[in-house]
């Protein structure tokens, strides 16, 4: 049999190249013993090289590896985004007790490996990568969410993340089979000519099969009824690996979502875009709803994950160019409001002993501004108030549904927003109008700095305008203090900026979108 | 030989797999069930790729078995930790994270 090596674009599969070398290095240089803060810094330079090729990228329009991936400004938007992500949480992770736990050098390629696979998922054009993408994106993440193994919480969010996740990857290969079996090809292109060419739209392997890849998707994205794992896991999972998880995986799956559904599905649209604005619906309302009556901050976010994931399937449903717009600038929007708030509850739970309990942010508007500022702007913008980039997206949103007669799910995510102020502004009355409570005991030190030592310095330094977390005292305290409050404040500056003046991201959502344009 | 005995098969291990995962309470026996979920996906890629005759499906099924054994090996890696905490091997009591 004849057999013909593919033809590789070296420069389009750069941004790939240089993770999975980083992932090694990264890996094989974490096994000596370094200095601190080494590892993280070499993380984030391959985080820093992989930007800067994407960036490089952007702008070409091609199929890499025979028709295995696909390079175009959605997926690289995507990848931007998951990097970004990635690069906050290793900032966060630094001298973290989970990453110390698994040691840096394997929490950062960890790390890596989860964002190869979203570079990889938002490229896929076949129905091969996009599974491998999918895995290589979820199994570094089970990984990373017990590995906090000292805790018994952290194993168990790993292991119930596992089970679940794993049910949705088994559910959406048998929905990729049918679907292979239906139309004799696993490429999205050669898929969207057999359904195309009619007769198939009442297949009964498609339609099967196109219900469990739903299924199979709405898992990994937390979409209702298939979220119950989702404040279970954001809630056990070191505090720096559930920011990464909330937003980048968002990003990398719901481009994948609009690839395969637009692109390979796109002929039989009638079959799924009733299905998927049914999802978003019972989204929106499950989340906003069990969100309501939560105290920990982190299962708080899970159900707002939730709502907000509801929010962005519907710019998937309209299945226009203007959903997809939309749909980019959410997740980048999305992206920064998140992690500004993460920011907060990773300082809080080492300043605390409440951990992300929300009365550990009582008070803290007066003693930590520079802490409760970012936190303010992050929680105003997931509730959509004007002046945030949260606001311009849901605007996008609405505009986009209403543009596709889909005016219902608009009204549907104007109601969301309207219960979702109850606990978006319950976080805003800890922080500003609730004194700090007088601590029964001299506050712990957090576990991070360790030591006696530690403890003395925070009782030392006083609690009235440090904006440290106090169990940061060491070599690489001031510094690391300064990166990761840093971190949460461009975050929400990013935030108020792009709200006041969205031109920019507009411009970068609208060229994302238009790359998939042709095949609409 | 009807080919689609072979599906009708394939859905059957689904099934079994899915339903052990709902209702077994071992986490081991539920890893277990999965790989059923998953194995039931292979037999249906094989089964197709052999009708249509087109290779595309019996390499998909191979690399969904490097997978599977990936998600074996976290899932049993997991598990040991678990084991070693002494956390209860059960999932009707892992239930620390609720509310």
């Amino acid at each position: 049999m004849d057999f013909q090596a593919p033809t590789i674009d070296y420069a389009g599969l750069s941004p790939v190249i240089a993770l999975t070398a980083g992932l090694c290095i990264v890996l094989l240089v974490g096994l000596f013993r370094t200095a601190p803060g080494f590892m993280p810094a070499l993380t984030l330079s391959v985080l820093a090289i992989t930007a800067g090729l994407c960036i490089w990228q952007w702008g070409e329009n091609e199929s890499l590896v025979e028709g295995a991936l696909q390079l175009d400004e959605l997926g690289l938007a995507a990848a931007l985004i998951a990097i970004f992500a990635a690069a906050v949480a290793t900032i966060l992770s630094i001298r973290e007790p989970s990453a110390q736990d698994a040691g840096q050098g394997a929490f950062g390629a960890l790390l890596l490996g989860s964002v190869l696979g979203m570079v990889i998922l938002a490229q896929a054009q076949n129905l091969l990568s996009f599974f491998i993408g999918l895995e290589l994106l979820s199994i570094p993440l089970y990984v990373l969410c017990a590995s906090a193994i000292r805790r018994e919480r952290s194993l168990e969010s790993g292991l119930k993340y596992l089970v679940i996740g794993s049910v949705g990857s088994a559910t959406l290969l048998y929905g990729f089979a049918l679907l292979y079996g239906a139309t004799g090809s696993t490429e999205f292109g050669a898929i969207a000519q057999a359904l195309g060419s009619g007769g198939l739209a009442d297949d009964s392997l498609v339609l099967i099969g196109t219900a469990m890849i739903c299924v199979g998707l709405a898992f990994k994205l937390s979409l209702a009824p298939f979220h119950q794992w989702t404040p279970d896991v954001y809630q056990g999972a070191p505090t720096p690996v559930t920011a990464f998880m909330a937003v980048a995986t968002k990003a990398a799956a719901f481009v994948a979502l609009v690839r395969l559904f637009q692109v390979a599905l796109g002929p039989v649209a009638d079959d799924w875009n009733t299905a998927l604005a049914a999802i978003a619906v019972i989204s929106i309302a499950v989340g906003n709803v069990g969100a309501l009556g939560q105290d920990s901050v982190k299962r708080l976010l899970g159900y707002s994950g939730v709502a907000q994931a509801g929010y962005m399937l519907a710019g998937v449903v309209v299945a226009t160019q203007t959903g997809v717009e939309a749909l980019v600038f959410y997740l980048a929007a999305y992206c920064l409001m998140n992690l500004a708030i993460f920011v907060a509850v990773v300082v809080r739970e080492r300043e605390t002993d409440r951990g992300d309990d929300i009365s550990a942010f009582e008070g803290i508007g007066r003693s930590r501004p520079w802490i409760a500022w970012p936190l303010t702007i992050g929680v105003l913008a997931l509730a959509g108030l004007p002046g945030t980039s949260g606001f311009i997206a849901k605007l996008f949103l609405i505009e986009a549904t209403v543009e596709a007669d889909y005016t219902w799910l608009g009204v549907a995510i104007v109601i969301g927003t309207m219960v979702s102020l109850a606990y978006y502004l319950r976080i805003l009355s800890a922080v500003w109008i609730k004194d700090e409570p007088a601590p029964a005991q001299p506050p712990l030190p957090a576990i991070a700095g360790g030591g006696p030592l530690a403890r003395l310095d925070g009782l030392e330094e006083g609690s009235a305008d440090v904006s440290c977390p106090k169990g940061s005292a060491g070599p690489l305290g001031a510094y690391r203090c300064a990166l990761v409050v840093g971190a949460g404040v461009i975050c929400a500056a990013a935030t108020v900026a792009f709200g006041v003046y969205p031109d920019p991201l507009v411009d970068w959502a609208t060229t994302a979108a238009e790359s998939l344009a042709p095949t609409l | 030989m009807d080919m689609s005995w072979y599906l009708v098969l394939s859905a059957l291990l689904f099934a079994t797999g899915a339903v052990g995962v709902l209702i077994r309470r071992s986490p081991l026996v539920i890893l277990l069930c999965l790989e059923l979920m998953l194995n039931a996906g292979n037999l249906a890629l094989i089964t197709f790729s052999r009708t249509l005759g087109d290779e595309e499906g019996q390499v998909f099924a191979l690399i969904v078995m490097v997978i599977a054994a990936c998600e074996v090996v976290i899932g049993l890696g997991i598990i040991v930790a678990a084991y070693r905490r002494r956390i209860p091997l059960n999932v009707d009591e892992l239930r620390a994270l609720r509310g």
